[in-house]
């Protein structure tokens, strides 16, 4: 048995140290490696929801308009230009010339045509993108560079429109959508860069697009690297093995201050941070679903429930600093819908107090306050299992409520669990957030009455305001064609939001960011003001990544060779051991019998 | 004539406790076992006494947030401010409860199984036996994430998915244990003199069989800390309640890794340490004492 | 766990050729159909256990898109939702024989498929960790126990314990702390996570050293967590080997006392080893989930993580079928085996 192992032994060490290994750099240009968290939840991009899906859609395949790095201003993609009937019923999209597949045909009206009216025949392909589709009465290619859609009803979000456009003569040959992985290397399509290698779970490349319609990219490969726990994503950043890391938490953020060759990136998040107070859950029939709280019907208890929450103290203990205190709906980094409430419901117990001892809800023995029929307020209160912040302000909030006689139970549970129990009206308080488009109407539209659950349970309700008010200004806002028109309705939608309190912002958290600056002098943010790299409303951070000379001749990154010959050498020093231990036994042995 | 009956029982008990006692002392590990599970199980009881829970609540944290040790704070903070060294303190408490519960709970499942398969015998032992087996293969660990992710999360469905995975060692010690009581003589007279299964099981068997179930139970506790731990760090434990398991989890959720705050990940994870190696040195030793066989192996 | 109880069946007398072919044939059968109960116990675990999730799937499935009524009673038409439960199990069990596990929730892929890329790379990091820490479990056990009682013996068995008690994950995350990230004077030597650098050269020796690069850290992480259970079993059974009476016999035929011990008394302690290192694998895999969770590895560990933070259900209905399975199957093989290689339990 000596004999055989010490030969295995002699026959790995021939095998892994005799050729030295290549640490072939032949690069000629710079590879931009992203460290993700989340998942790729497919690269079908009728399914794909996830934000790091999305992302990659947005480098692969061609929209019509898209939103500048800049300031979020809608600029042309595809359509080179537009415009609209009297009665804004029918739009014509003018598309540019001259852009092609990456298999080399070309990009013409009939590619979008056949992706919108995909969508709106096919359930499944309406899955991520479905919402765009939902008003489209009909969508046709007048010949390859216009294409004209009719919508049922006028809709002042036409020019937002920034679903990807596939290729038909690919996906015309999808029989099944939802079955569809979208897997085949190199996925055709045409934006800046072209998906060439994926492998789940580890990593997904893309190569430069060189003949894009703007111009090659600067780099000339993007990576997707995953990491399953953000920490691995930060130590990979730290040791040069990813250039930039995402969605840091704030003790990650302040331990990469002052690290050499790291640039912290602070950018404003899109994200709302809200706690939804059941005002009393309908269905879009009206009928009242859920378990909610009927003191939590009474917006005076919503409201002093308000004043017990110190937003500020949220912002510092648990976004340690890394957000702004909330207030209305949309968050600042959309300053044109942006609203502030001018009186805020500010922090004050004692008031909250006298709120409620006004409103008629005294406190029983045990301290808790007693509703005119003797309910006690107890409230559940259901979070994210998995996200640390949601643990942390739910500590933070029951102890403050229990401070004016409320009573409050933590319900930590799954994402999956807690949407199915948002939209049966499960719940007292839930947290709940979006993040923002640079087009106000989705997340708006959340607040409406249509947004109810429908009696089977189907749809994506958020605080079950249903306010007539609210819905006569979201209807109006969706036919106001003039911005600044359209800005003041939407500013009055939130102020009307904020009254009825159904839904408490606490806070808009940063996007907290980090990049190797000795690899990547920087990149285009959006907005250029405290703006971020990844997950764009565009593919601006990646496109106009300026990569150093040392990234262009390959330096930095993985010192691939060393470690080898490390492993190399490591094995090499265990195998001699084991061969003079054996050769020293079979020496020993012929004495030992 | 009772009278001496009963003191010649209650000598011959003291005898054995002393005699048991004794071998338990001769072991070294069980003895610092002993003393490292007394210290902390008195640390964890008294830390209503010793302590502020006041200090547990976060809007009343006045530290800052992932501080390292300082004077004020002797193991720094946690991310929200709280001194890590009262988190560590009162996370004992509900470690412990939980381990105990779930090794409690398994070891209970165990012996019922061990000893029904070994009592009846025939058909009742045959299954009883396959559903052992078949557990004992299955990963545990698989098998109680797929019971907490579809049960409502907090500390029972912690306890009841430790508890109906860890038993199947206990039920197969306790069959081995029962069927070499059973065999002695005195029993089988026992039977002859007309004694039913219940007075057979309950006043031969188990007196007979718990020495041993007390042993394994300790052991048992070591692994069910370590699964609830482990079911924490995969966020599958009720982060309201301060355990160590949610406390590893909490720091690597707010990136204390990452933020170099070893104060912050080093405590929760050598009491759990320590803890389970009090335990198991204890087990060990215990098992040497009731199980003569083992003795001089350890 | 040495069977006390079972007492030796008397040695068939004259048994033949045949005899004992029927035998090992008989032996063998009942294995087998001991472990296809088992494997058909796991399916009907996997199927009911997962059916008590509260949830409706099908609104799981359009995660919160707006669908409209009709198109969710079509999808839980298509899902067989609207069966009764019995004639669902049906189902289950016949996708299940024909290898298909259902859709994933969030990769929208068969959940067969998704298994598939990911069981090499735990068979891989598995394989390596259980048998560097049975060499290594067995070999210190050898050497504490032929020195019972000395220094080597108890640092060897302290050592071991107190590894055993540490939580993988943990020790995981201060393994990747120290040597991956690199932790004072230490630098950090190997890769944080993953089993591949995208950026690799081409060439099969360099992937596999690449592979074999990322290995290390997770493969050690496991070995000193498992190695101790070897350590300790192989100790105990070769001290209770040294006491048998055949010891004496050899002894008193003139052999010398170490030839005594690796002729003899290793040879036959290794047996009931062998059979705890396929029963313990079941605990080596629950180690695997952690192991795979902190460095990454993509393998049916993460692959479990990714599909209980979801939660996505058909994925984790099926990792847990394919890994509870998997385990069994190890078992009824080394049953098998172990018939081959030990003569008393051929002839008993």
């Amino acid at each position: 048995m000596g004999r055989r192992l010490a030969a295995t032994w002699v026959a790995l060490l021939v095998a892994l140290t005799a050729p030295a290994p290549a640490s072939a750099q032949q690069e000629q240009g710079a590879t931009l490696r992203i460290g993700l968290q989340q998942q790729f939840d497919t690269l079908n991009p009728f399914l794909g929801i996830t934000l790091a899906a999305t992302d990659v859609f947005r480098n692969i395949y061609p929209t019509l308009t898209t939103y500048r790095a800049e300031d979020f201003a809608v600029t042309p993609e595809l359509a080179q230009r537009w415009d609209h009937s009297e009665d804004r019923l029918t739009w014509t999209f003018h598309l540019r010339e001259g852009v092609r597949w990456s298999d080399g045909e070309p990009v013409t009206a009939h590619d979008a045509a056949y992706t919108f009216n995909r969508m709106m025949t096919d359930p499944a392909a309406s899955t991520a993108n479905g919402n765009f589709v939902e008003n489209f009465a009909e969508v046709t290619a007048v010949d390859d560079r216009t294409l004209v859609i009719r919508t049922e009803t006028p809709q002042a979000t036409m020019l937002a429109i920034d679903a990807p456009i596939v290729p038909e003569h690919i996906w015309s040959r999808v029989p099944d959508v939802a079955a569809f992985p979208n897997d085949e290397m190199p996925i055709v399509g045409s934006g800046p860069f072209t998906v060439t290698e994926y492998r789940p779970g580890q990593y997904l490349t893309l190569r430069a697009n060189e003949d894009f319609w703007r111009g090659p990219p600067r780099i000339d490969e993007l990576q997707f690297v995953q990491f399953k726990n953000s920490d691995a994503a930060v130590q990979a950043l730290r040791k040069g093995d990813v250039d930039v890391v995402r969605g840091l938490t704030p003790a990650q953020f302040d331990a990469l201050a002052g690290e050499p060759n790291v640039e912290q990136v602070r950018g404003q998040g899109r994200r709302f941070y809200e706690i939804i107070l059941n005002p009393g859950a309908t269905n879009s029939e009206g009928a009242p679903i859920g378990t909610g709280h009927p003191a939590l019907r009474d917006v005076r208890v919503r409201r002093a429930i308000d004043h017990a929450i110190d937003e500020q103290v949220l912002v510092d203990r648990v976004l340690g600093g890394y957000g702004q205190v909330g207030g209305g709906y949309l968050p600042p980094i959309f300053e044109d819908y942006h609203w502030s409430p001018p009186q805020r419901r500010a922090f004050d117990p004692a008031l909250a107090n006298r709120m409620l001892d006004e409103a008629g809800y005294p406190r029983g023995a045990d301290g808790i306050r007693r509703t005119a029929a003797g309910e006690p307020l107890h409230f559940d209160f259901v979070l994210h299992g998995d996200e640390s912040a949601d643990t942390q302000v739910g500590q933070f909030v029951k102890q403050w409520l229990r401070d004016i006689g409320i009573a409050v139970e933590l319900q930590p549970i799954s994402d999956n669990q807690l949407g199915d129990r948002t939209t049966a009206g499960d719940f007292d308080m839930v947290i709940s957030g979006w993040s923002a488009n640079p087009d106000p109407d989705y997340v708006l539209r959340l607040q409406t009455c249509a947004a109810r659950p429908d009696p089977q349970g189907g749809g994506t309700p958020d605080t079950f305001l249903c306010d007539p008010v609210y819905d006569a200004l979201y209807a109006q806002q969706l036919g106001e064609f003039d911005p600044a028109a359209r800005a003041e309705l939407v500013a009055r939608m939130q102020q009307r939001f904020y009254e009825q309190a159904t839904g408490l912002i606490l806070f808009y958290p940063n996007s907290l960011e980090a990049y190797r600056s000795d690899r990547f002098a920087g990149f285009d943010l959006q907005p250029a003001e405290d703006g971020v790299i990844v997950s764009q409303q565009g593919y601006w951070g990646y496109y106009g990544a300026r990569p150093t000379q040392a990234a262009i001749s390959g330096a930095g990154g993985t010192d691939y060779g060393t470690a080898a010959w490390a492993l190399g050498g490591a094995v090499v020093l265990i195998g001699a051991v084991v061969v003079l231990v054996v050769v020293r036994r079979r020496a020993t042995a012929d004495s030992r019998e | 004539m009772t009278a001496t009956a009963k003191q010649i029982v209650r000598a011959r008990r003291r005898a054995t406790a002393a005699e048991a006692w004794r071998v338990f002392r001769a072991d070294r590990g069980g003895l610092l076992g002993l003393v490292l599970l007394v210290v902390v199980v008195a640390l964890a009881l008294l830390a209503p006494v010793l302590t502020d829970a006041g200090g547990l609540d976060v809007t009343r944290a006045t530290g800052q947030a992932l501080r390292p040790p300082s004077a004020e704070h002797w193991l720094g903070t946690d991310e929200s401010g709280r001194s890590v060294l009262l988190l560590t303190w009162w996370g004992a408490r509900v470690s412990l409860v939980v381990g105990l519960a779930a090794a409690l709970l398994s070891v209970v499942i165990g012996s019922l199984v061990g000893v029904l398969a070994a009592h009846f015998g025939g058909w009742t032992s045959r299954i009883l036996m396959r559903v052992t087996d078949f557990f004992l293969v299955l990963p545990s660990l698989v098998l109680a994430i797929a019971l907490s992710t579809v049960l409502e999360r907090g500390l029972a469905t912690i306890v009841l998915a430790i508890g109906v995975t860890a038993w199947p060692t206990t039920a197969r010690l306790v069959r081995a244990q029962t069927l070499t009581v059973e065999a002695r003589p005195y029993i089988e007279r026992s039977i002859a003199l007309g004694a039913g299964h219940r007075h057979v099981i309950g006043r031969h068997v188990l007196p007979a069989v718990l020495p041993l179930v007390f042993a394994n139970t300790t052991l048992s506790v070591a692994s069910a800390i370590i699964a609830e731990s482990t079911l924490s760090f995969l966020g599958l434990g009720d982060p309201s309640r301060v355990s160590w398991g949610s406390m590893l989890k909490a720091a690597m959720d707010t990136g204390a890794v990452t933020g170099g705050a070893w104060w912050y990940l080093l405590p929760p994870g050598l009491g759990i340490v320590v803890v389970v190696l009090g335990f198991t040195l204890c087990g060990r030793a215990l098992e040497a004492v009731f199980n003569p066989r083992l003795r001089g192996r350890s | 766990m040495p069977e006390t109880t079972t007492a030796p069946e008397p040695a068939p007398t004259g048994a033949g050729r045949r005899g004992r072919g029927l035998r090992a044939l008989r032996y063998a059968a009942g294995k087998l159909v001991g472990g296809a109960v088992s494997l058909f116990l796991v399916a009907v675990l996997g199927f009911f256990l997962f059916r008590v999730m509260p949830g409706d799937p099908a609104r799981t499935m359009t995660r919160g898109a707006p669908v409209s009524a009709e198109q969710l009673a079509a999808l839980r038409t298509r899902l067989g939702l609207d069966l009764p439960l019995w004639q669902q199990f049906l189902h289950f069990l016949g996708d299940l024989l024909r290898g298909d596990l259902g859709t994933s929730y969030t990769y929208s892929r068969p959940v067969a498929e998704l298994i598939g890329e990911r069981f090499w790379p735990t068979v891989l990091l598995v394989g390596t960790a259980t048998c560097l820490a049975v060499l290594l479990g067995l070999w210190l056990g050898t050497r504490a126990a032929w020195r019972h009682g000395g220094a080597f013996d108890r640092s060897a068995t302290s050592v071991a314990l107190t590894l055993w008690s540490v939580p993988t994950f943990w020790l995981g995350l201060i393994v990747l702390m120290v040597f991956g990230v690199g932790a004072g004077p230490i630098p950090g030597l190997f890769p944080v996570g993953g089993m591949s650098s995208p950026d690799a050269p081409p060439g099969l020796l360099p992937q596999v050293l690449d592979v074999a690069h990322h290995l290390v850290l997770p493969a050690l992480t496991m070995v000193a967590v498992i190695y101790a259970q070897y350590l300790m079993v192989m100790r105990s059974s070769l001290l209770e080997e040294m006491g048998a009476d055949y010891l004496t016999t050899a002894r008193a035929k003139g052999l010398r006392e170490d030839l005594v011990r690796r002729r003899h008394a290793v040879p036959n302690a290794l047996l009931p080893t062998v059979t705890l290192i396929f029963l313990h694998l079941g605990l080596v895999v629950s180690g695997a989930i952690t192991v795979e969770t902190v460095f990454s590895w993509p393998g049916l560990g993460l692959l479990t993580y990714e599909a209980l933070r979801v939660p996505d259900l058909p994925l984790l209905q099926g990792t847990f079928i394919v890994l509870a399975g998997s385990v069994i199957v190890m078992n009824v093989l080394a049953d098998l085996l172990y018939r081959v290689l030990d003569p008393r339990v051929r002839e008993s």
